[in-house]
């Protein structure tokens, strides 16, 4: 069977089967990034995985096993919900892909699961690191970032920011770059997705609309346009807060190493292989180093009065 | 003392506001270091003995001797605990 070809600027994805090439290749060109040097995609539709004969820790997280660093250096990353594998070399920007007909049936959720951190280790390796976050410009055009787990009120913070004049470049998909003299945030360009509850709160004090429908993830998406924001690619973080939800908003300041700490355990990709470690822990303290770091409580009152956050970081 | 204390080939270490951060890869942890820890971890990029790094120390704040080698001494105990560090001839 011929191997399908896509050829972007930043990023080729070979692949026999026609419609996993399509679908890779609309997920990587919907992000709009402009990647920073080519990577390659080698993906194939296969029955079922092989016998895992990697002998290395695996580590679990939200239905993905990772195993990585030495010996060989390279990253296996497994989809234990529906079965696919994901083998990123050593030290290249090339992965190789075994998807199952099951895990191409549910491609939708490994947009933001398998593949993201399929893509999460190949860009590792030409200088983009990830930071699970969201990052904004603020109308004064100053850079934020909300740093953090899920269910922590980024994506609906975010979310109702765009409605208020604020530019957004990601709900939750940031990779960190060096810019000069800066930590600069590349946003990967998705859909901003709200769970039932924060969908609930933002239409409580405004008409949304019907968005797109994220059913099997259990969310409704809307782009920053239609909420009336604007997207970005890029943002050069100023403040750097890490929420919580609670009954009523405010912040806490932080010391810059704690910062640097908690971007690590959101960064937590620095820990997994020797390759580029130091580099990506010094992009960290970069960013920590130039951004002043909050923690945050977000509450109810915040979607009363979005331009709080403003007035308590002026 | 003639031993040398060195750093462990998975440590990754960065400083910011005169603090640490410090990474252990083998074991996927990470920690905050205070400045004396920065700078004991600093000094270690070369493998140094206990008295080189108390002289580390008392060079960079304004501390007597005594005092200097008690807090090095508990911070090698801690990182040999943790395994940041190796002294010569432990495994």
């Amino acid at each position: 069977m011929n191997a399908t070809n896509v050829v972007r600027p930043g990023f080729v994805v070979e692949c026999p089967d026609q419609d996993l090439a399509e679908a890779l290749t609309r997920w990587l060109d919907g992000s709009c990034l402009t990647w920073p040097a080519t990577f390659r995609i080698r993906a194939r539709i296969v029955p079922a995985l092989t016998t895992l004969t990697d002998e290395r820790v695996s580590f679990p997280q939200e239905g993905i096993e990772i195993q990585a660093g030495p010996p060989d250096g390279t990253v296996r990353i497994r989809w234990t919900d529906f079965p696919a594998e994901a083998v990123v070399s050593s030290d290249e920007p090339i992965v190789d892909l075994a998807v199952t007909p099951d895990a191409l049936a549910h491609f939708e959720m490994a947009e933001r699961g398998f593949f993201l951190v399929a893509l999460v280790f190949v860009l590792r390796r030409i200088g983009w690191y990830h930071v699970h976050g969201a990052a904004l410009i603020d109308p004064r055009g100053r850079g934020w970032m909300f740093v953090g787990n899920s269910r922590t009120g980024k994506s609906t913070t975010t979310a109702l920011l765009a409605g208020c004049g604020w530019t957004v470049a990601t709900d939750d998909i940031a990779f960190l770059q060096h810019a000069g003299t800066v930590a600069r945030v590349h946003g990967f360009r998705s859909p901003i997705a709200l769970r039932s509850g924060g969908h609930q709160l933002l239409s409580s004090v405004r008409p949304l609309g019907t968005g797109s429908d994220f059913s099997r993830r259990q969310k409704r998406g809307y782009s920053p346009e239609e909420l009336g924001g604007r997207w970005t690619e890029t943002v050069v973080p100023e403040i750097l807060l890490f929420p919580t939800i609670g009954t009523e908003t405010s912040i806490a300041p932080m010391r810059p190493s704690e910062v640097l700490s908690e971007l690590v355990t959101w960064s937590h990709w620095v820990l997994y292989e020797p390759l580029h470690a130091q580099e990506h822990l010094d992009l960290l303290g970069r960013l920590a180093g130039q951004a002043r770091g909050v923690r945050a409580t977000f509450g109810p009152d915040l979607i009363r009065r979005p331009t709080l956050l403003q007035e308590l970081i002026p | 003392m003639n031993e040398r204390y060195h750093r462990h080939a998975d440590l990754r270490l960065t400083a910011l506001a005169g603090e640490g951060v410090v990474l252990h890869l083998g074991s996927r942890r990470y920690f905050t270091v205070n400045e004396t820890g920065l700078t004991i971890l600093t000094a270690l990029e070369h493998p140094k003995t206990f008295d080189e790094l108390v002289v580390a120390v008392c060079a960079e704040f304004d501390v007597a001797a005594d005092e200097a080698a008690e807090t090095t001494r508990a911070f090698l105990a801690q990182c040999l605990k943790a395994e940041v560090i190796r002294a010569d001839g432990a495994d």
